[in-house]
């Protein structure tokens, strides 16, 4: 399982749709969950009505939150993304098993069945989660919840049975007009998570679709680097910039 | 994949079931929980808790946890009732299932009423819950005030059984301040331990709510450590007692729930200083008037008798 977990505070203003990227990832069985990060006690959500698109297009659910909600947003979202992509998953079986089209359909015995398999998946499979952390100029205050979200995502992925990892993404990438860098290399451990944004220069400009391209391109790399070396560790460096 | 928030059922609705036919008529609104909300119902003159979910999936998960308690702690009263969908007035159908209907207040009303002498004994019929429940092979996850009921004689209940997990497993719901992780102190991997983390962290909430609530707002996240809460309990003379308890439990050093259930009932019986034990006044009236009434009998009885 695949997904990509972006949060921001803004409309994206270069390149690419993010929608259109979003719907890129969704093709490739890549999920994308936004959470957009309110100012503090400031409820204009201007960026809203894209950051749902994106959701939307991405296969995956969306949230406006203050910044204390942040972390049991993303852990939330995440579990529950996990447990839609299992259920998508196992609706198509339910479909040529019993000829049923909803869970709903089932008398509730066989329901308590079919639940007992989703929630065993949604325990053990594998899963990887790409976090796209927005960090241009308008971002900084908010790096200190992110950083406390990221860290306690990876506390609860951690306590599942399957393998977890994440990996962490930032955009815009550099003063050279990178859009998007690598600061996180896949991990599956919360100890010793670094102070990830202590020493990034926030700037400008919020690149926000080809970023997301950027990661669903590393999802590809990265895929293709296993199926050929056969390795499970079948990780890149990724240091654009 | 939007979660569906059904209409909420009036009072003196009735909801026929679809699979097995039984009729409910909704009294009351109980309580609204993560995944649903829960009625107060009645059929047959008896009254029942009704909850329905928001997700099939995830009340159905709370059913096959329900369902394998009733199975394997077969001397608890079965509380799972029924199970079943209704078609709401959205055309829609609505998963829900109807528990044994428990009787009882909130920890905190409870204590305000009954008085803190309450509290080693609820603490400790809480304690047994959880210590019957982690002897099944799971854990509550989701302590937290909000999920204890207290019924007469300070018999505390848990309800809702949406963080119950598989020991071993992830703990599937959570609050914040009573988790385990969010204290650094440990993992949010399901074991006994995690259940007696957040009774320890129940009682600072309990009788330091305000202190509790001031801490979660300004400590950073790296400051956030259960040694913050052993500050409030030897600052508080109803969790003073208890404080060497508390301090394994926010440590994960009590290594088996029924022998810490044990050990909170020592503490509880403990006789000594903790209290100031002052007779009632009416006991003391009680006496002074019986011992006068035994005087004016005896002044009778002599007198009579001479």
């Amino acid at each position: 399982m695949r997904q990509i977990l972006l949060i921001t505070d803004g409309c994206s203003n270069v390149g690419v749709s993010p929608v259109v990227a979003a719907a890129h990832a969704q093709s490739e069985g890549i999920t994308v969950n936004v959470v957009g990060v309110l100012d503090q006690e400031e409820a204009v959500d201007y960026g809203a009505p894209e950051i749902h698109e994106i959701a939307r297009a991405g296969g995956g659910l969306s949230r406006m939150v203050a910044m204390r909600e942040l972390a049991r947003t993303v852990q939330m979202m995440t579990r529950k993304t996990v447990m839609h992509t299992i259920q998508s998953a196992v609706h198509k079986e339910l479909q040529q098993v019993f000829g049923a089209t909803s869970l709903e359909e089932l008398s509730p015995d066989k329901r308590g069945e079919v639940v007992r398999v989703i929630d065993e998946l949604g325990e053990t499979s594998p899963l990887e989660v790409a976090l796209l952390i927005d960090t241009s100029a308008s971002m900084k205050p908010k790096m200190k919840a992110v950083e406390e979200a990221i860290h306690d995502l990876m506390l609860s992925l951690q306590a599942r049975q399957g393998k977890s990892r994440i990996s962490v993404f930032r955009f815009p990438g550099s003063r050279h007009g990178a859009e998007c860098a690598q600061v996180l290399e896949w991990t599956d451990s919360a100890a010793g998570l670094p102070s990830l944004f202590a020493k990034i220069t926030m700037q400008g400009t919020t690149p926000t679709g080809p970023a997301l391209m950027h990661v669903i391109d590393f999802y590809r790399q990265d895929k293709y680097g296993r199926d050929n070396r056969e390795e499970t560790d079948g990780m890149r460096s990724g240091n654009v910039g | 994949m939007a979660t569906s928030v059904e209409p909420r059922l009036a009072p003196g609705t009735v909801i026929a079931g679809k699979w097995n036919q039984n009729r409910y008529r909704i009294e009351r609104l109980l309580g609204e929980g993560a995944n649903g909300r829960v009625y107060l119902v009645e059929r047959e003159r008896v009254l029942y808790a009704f909850k329905v979910g928001a997700d099939a999936v995830d009340l159905q998960s709370e059913v096959n946890v329900l369902k394998s308690l009733a199975q394997r702690q077969r001397g608890e009263e079965a509380f799972l009732v029924d199970v079943d969908d209704y078609k709401g007035t959205d055309g829609r159908e609505h998963p829900f299932y109807v528990m044994r209907y428990v009787r009882g207040s909130s920890l905190s009303d409870y204590l305000n009423r009954e008085g803190a002498d309450w509290f080693p004994l609820v603490g400790f019929h809480l304690l047994n819950k959880l210590a019957g429940l982690h002897g099944s092979g799971w854990v509550f996850g989701d302590l937290k005030l909000e999920n204890v009921l207290v019924g007469d004689y300070g018999r505390a209940q848990l309800v809702d059984y949406g963080g119950v997990s598989e020991i071993g497993k992830s703990v599937r719901q959570f609050t914040e301040i009573y988790d385990r992780g969010y204290w650094s102190a440990g993992s949010r991997s399901a074991d006994p331990q995690y259940d007696l983390f957040s009774y320890a962290v129940l009682c600072v909430q309990l009788f330091e709510g305000k202190r509790l609530a001031e801490l979660t707002r300004t400590l950073l996240p790296q400051n956030r450590v259960p040694e913050e809460l052993m500050k409030l309990i030897q600052g508080n003379p109803a969790l003073k007692p208890f404080a060497g308890w508390l301090r394994k439990a926010l440590q994960g050093s009590h290594t088996d729930s029924r022998e810490a259930a044990a050990a909170w009932q020592r503490l509880a019986h403990r006789p000594g200083k903790r209290r100031r034990t002052r007779t009632p006044r009416w006991m003391r009236r009680l006496l002074l008037g019986s011992a006068l009434l035994f005087a004016a009998s005896m002044i009778w009885l002599i007198r009579t008798g001479l």
